[in-house]
């Protein structure tokens, strides 16, 4: 599959204070490779870099060191050929406060290059798509914040972008917009076959929209992979709680598929798995072959949180060991 | 370049003018941007005339360089407004994400400039001949549309100064916008001849082409110099003055792609 974006060896670092003394590393070597069409998720806790790395890759920002291509076409020396097919929808979103949506939607649109008629019916669409007819000739400043994010993704497809840049898509919003927002990223995805670039700090949203993702930690990639792969990669499976009665040997843990750690105490077990839905029935079964009587059986899953609070647990103590 | 191509290149300018054109039609303060303050302005000083008696040359002086003034404080704000707007509406990354030069995005905005201090001038045009018996056709039409299109011109260059001072200084430079063409009244003899000034001010206003298109114009009342030399020195140190600004636009969006300018203004 060909890549949508590639990035090698990017560093960026960001000067303040008097002539520009004051120096903060944002990013430390970033590498990157994004297949075309897929949704990629950036995620990192605030500060981590993820939105220095989006502006980067979608041309708005310049890496100090460093080389990145979008659609086969270098960032840094053609980045308005590469403007042509790639659009941006930050979270916070600001547009001209004057301007009612559909102002706003024919401006950009306009910085597009849309001719009139091309124009009007791509704002209708984009209105209608979103919901936003009652809202469509309300001033920008008079919108809410679920609206204004409406307005941000409906301005980020009016070019059909090949490659689409989220910066924190559901940011303050309630979860009931961020449910929808969310569903219409993945559907317009899905529909459109563009490549998605989403940083986020929320597991679950990236785990929700997201094929691939990487955890930035201060400037670092410290891993990339599906949501399943990281969860396997740190070996903190799910937990399944089963109260028992009754006695029984070990055995059956120790034979049982996907297990990767349990307890026992009386009458009480509790076992790590790899894939917890997956493991669940065959365990309860060897146990009730051992001989066990089972009262209650409980499980709680591993989400992407608890691997990237073990990733940043394992980054700390690996630059522990260093010093 | 394909007409396709063209047509898309003249939407993206068309896109500035609609942007300024609604923010213009919205805001109050822009009515009197182009109503109010000029005609104040004007009457204010006409009315100074009167009292001191002046006669109709030292009046005519006067009220050109009074007019030349809202002229080009009317346009250049719109010049300037083109990325003012962004940076108060706090979008200004949304712009540069798209595919639009630098030029497209001052030409747009110039034209809307050019339209709105039009009005400014023939509003005071028409006042100067009713109040003050002042004709500022006197010259004829092509020395009048020679002397507003350099009006015009150094609006451009003005309102490129304050976009660059945007990108460089962000929020800072806002003030910019009000205050370069207020210095420009001072030294290039708005109210007066650059003469009177003291060293080394009348060599900066030498330096500035405001000063040749005043002296053109005044020239057709009566006032000295060489109209042809004076509009030739105007339009090519403004030519001279729009490639270095064409120049220093890109260096500075380049250093502002490279310290993260824009995004600082776009949080």
């Amino acid at each position: 599959m060909a890549l949508a974006i590639q990035a090698e060896g990017i560093y960026k670092t960001f000067r303040s204070g008097w002539r520009g003394k004051k120096e903060k590393l944002v990013l430390k070597g970033i590498d990157l490779q994004i297949d075309e069409g897929e949704i990629f998720g950036i995620l990192g806790p605030n500060g981590a870099g993820k939105t220095t790395l989006l502006s980067i890759l979608s041309t708005l920002l310049l890496p100090d060191q460093g080389k990145v291509q979008v659609l086969g076409i270098d960032a840094l020396q053609d980045g308005h050929r590469i403007r042509e097919r790639v659009n941006i929808s930050s979270g916070n979103a600001n547009f001209l406060w004057s301007l009612t949506v559909r102002e706003n939607l024919h401006f950009y649109g306009m910085l597009y290059g849309l001719t009139g008629k091309q124009r009007e019916e791509k704002v209708n669409s984009l209105i209608s798509l979103f919901n936003l007819e009652e809202h469509r000739d309300v001033p920008f400043d008079q919108l809410s914040t679920g609206m204004k994010q409406r307005l941000s993704l409906a301005k980020s497809l009016l070019n059909d972008p090949a490659v689409l840049f989220l910066d924190e898509p559901t940011v303050g919003l309630d979860p009931s917009v961020s449910i929808w927002i969310r569903d219409q990223i993945r559907s317009i995805q899905k529909e459109r076959g563009m490549t998605v670039l989403l940083t986020t700090h929320n597991m679950r949203e990236a785990e929700y929209l997201c094929g691939r993702i990487a955890f930035l930690k201060a400037g670092e990639i410290l891993t990339t992979g599906t949501a399943e792969t990281l969860k396997r990669m740190v070996r903190i499976g799910d937990i399944i709680r089963i109260e028992f009665k009754g006695k029984f040997s070990e055995d059956p843990l120790l034979r049982a598929d996907g297990v990767i750690n349990y307890t026992l105490s009386d009458n009480f077990c509790e076992v790590m798995v790899d894939e917890g839905e997956k493991r669940l029935g065959p365990l309860v079964a060897l146990l009730i072959q051992g001989g066990a009587q089972i009262e209650k059986v409980t499980l709680g899953q591993t989400d992407l949180e608890d691997v990237f609070i073990e990733f940043a647990k394992e980054t700390d103590s690996d630059m522990g060991l260093r010093l | 370049m394909s007409s396709l191509n063209l047509q898309r290149k003249l939407i993206q300018i068309w896109a500035f003018v609609f942007k300024n054109w609604i923010m213009t039609k919205r805001n109050v303060f822009s009515l009197f941007e182009i109503l109010f303050w000029p005609v104040v302005g004007f009457l204010s000083v006409g009315l100074l005339t009167n009292f001191l008696e002046l006669d109709a040359d030292m009046s005519g002086f006067i009220l050109i360089g009074i007019i030349s003034m809202s002229v080009t404080q009317v346009c250049q704000i719109d010049v300037a407004y083109v990325l003012l707007y962004d940076l108060w509406s706090k979008s200004i990354k949304h712009t540069f994400i798209a595919p639009v030069h630098p030029f497209q995005l001052i030409l747009g905005s110039w034209l809307i400039g050019v339209f709105r201090s039009f009005i400014v001038f023939l509003l005071l045009s028409v006042l100067s001949a009713v109040a003050f018996g002042f004709d500022f056709l006197r010259p004829g039409i092509g020395p009048l549309s020679l002397f507003l299109l350099g009006l015009f011109l150094i609006s451009a260059l003005v309102g490129i100064s304050v976009c660059i001072l945007v990108l460089l200084f962000g929020y800072k430079a806002d003030v910019a916008a009000w205050s370069i063409s207020s210095l420009m009244a001072l030294i290039c003899g708005i109210y007066y001849p650059i003469s009177i000034l003291p060293s080394p001010l009348p060599e900066i206003a030498r330096a500035i082409p405001l000063t040749y298109f005043l002296e053109y114009f005044r020239s057709f009342y009566g006032f000295d110099g060489e109209a042809k030399t004076l509009l030739g020195l105007g339009f090519g140190l403004t030519v001279f003055y729009l490639m270095i600004e064409a120049f220093l636009f890109r260096v500075v969006l380049y250093r502002s792609r490279k310290n993260g300018v824009l995004i600082k203004l776009s949080e």
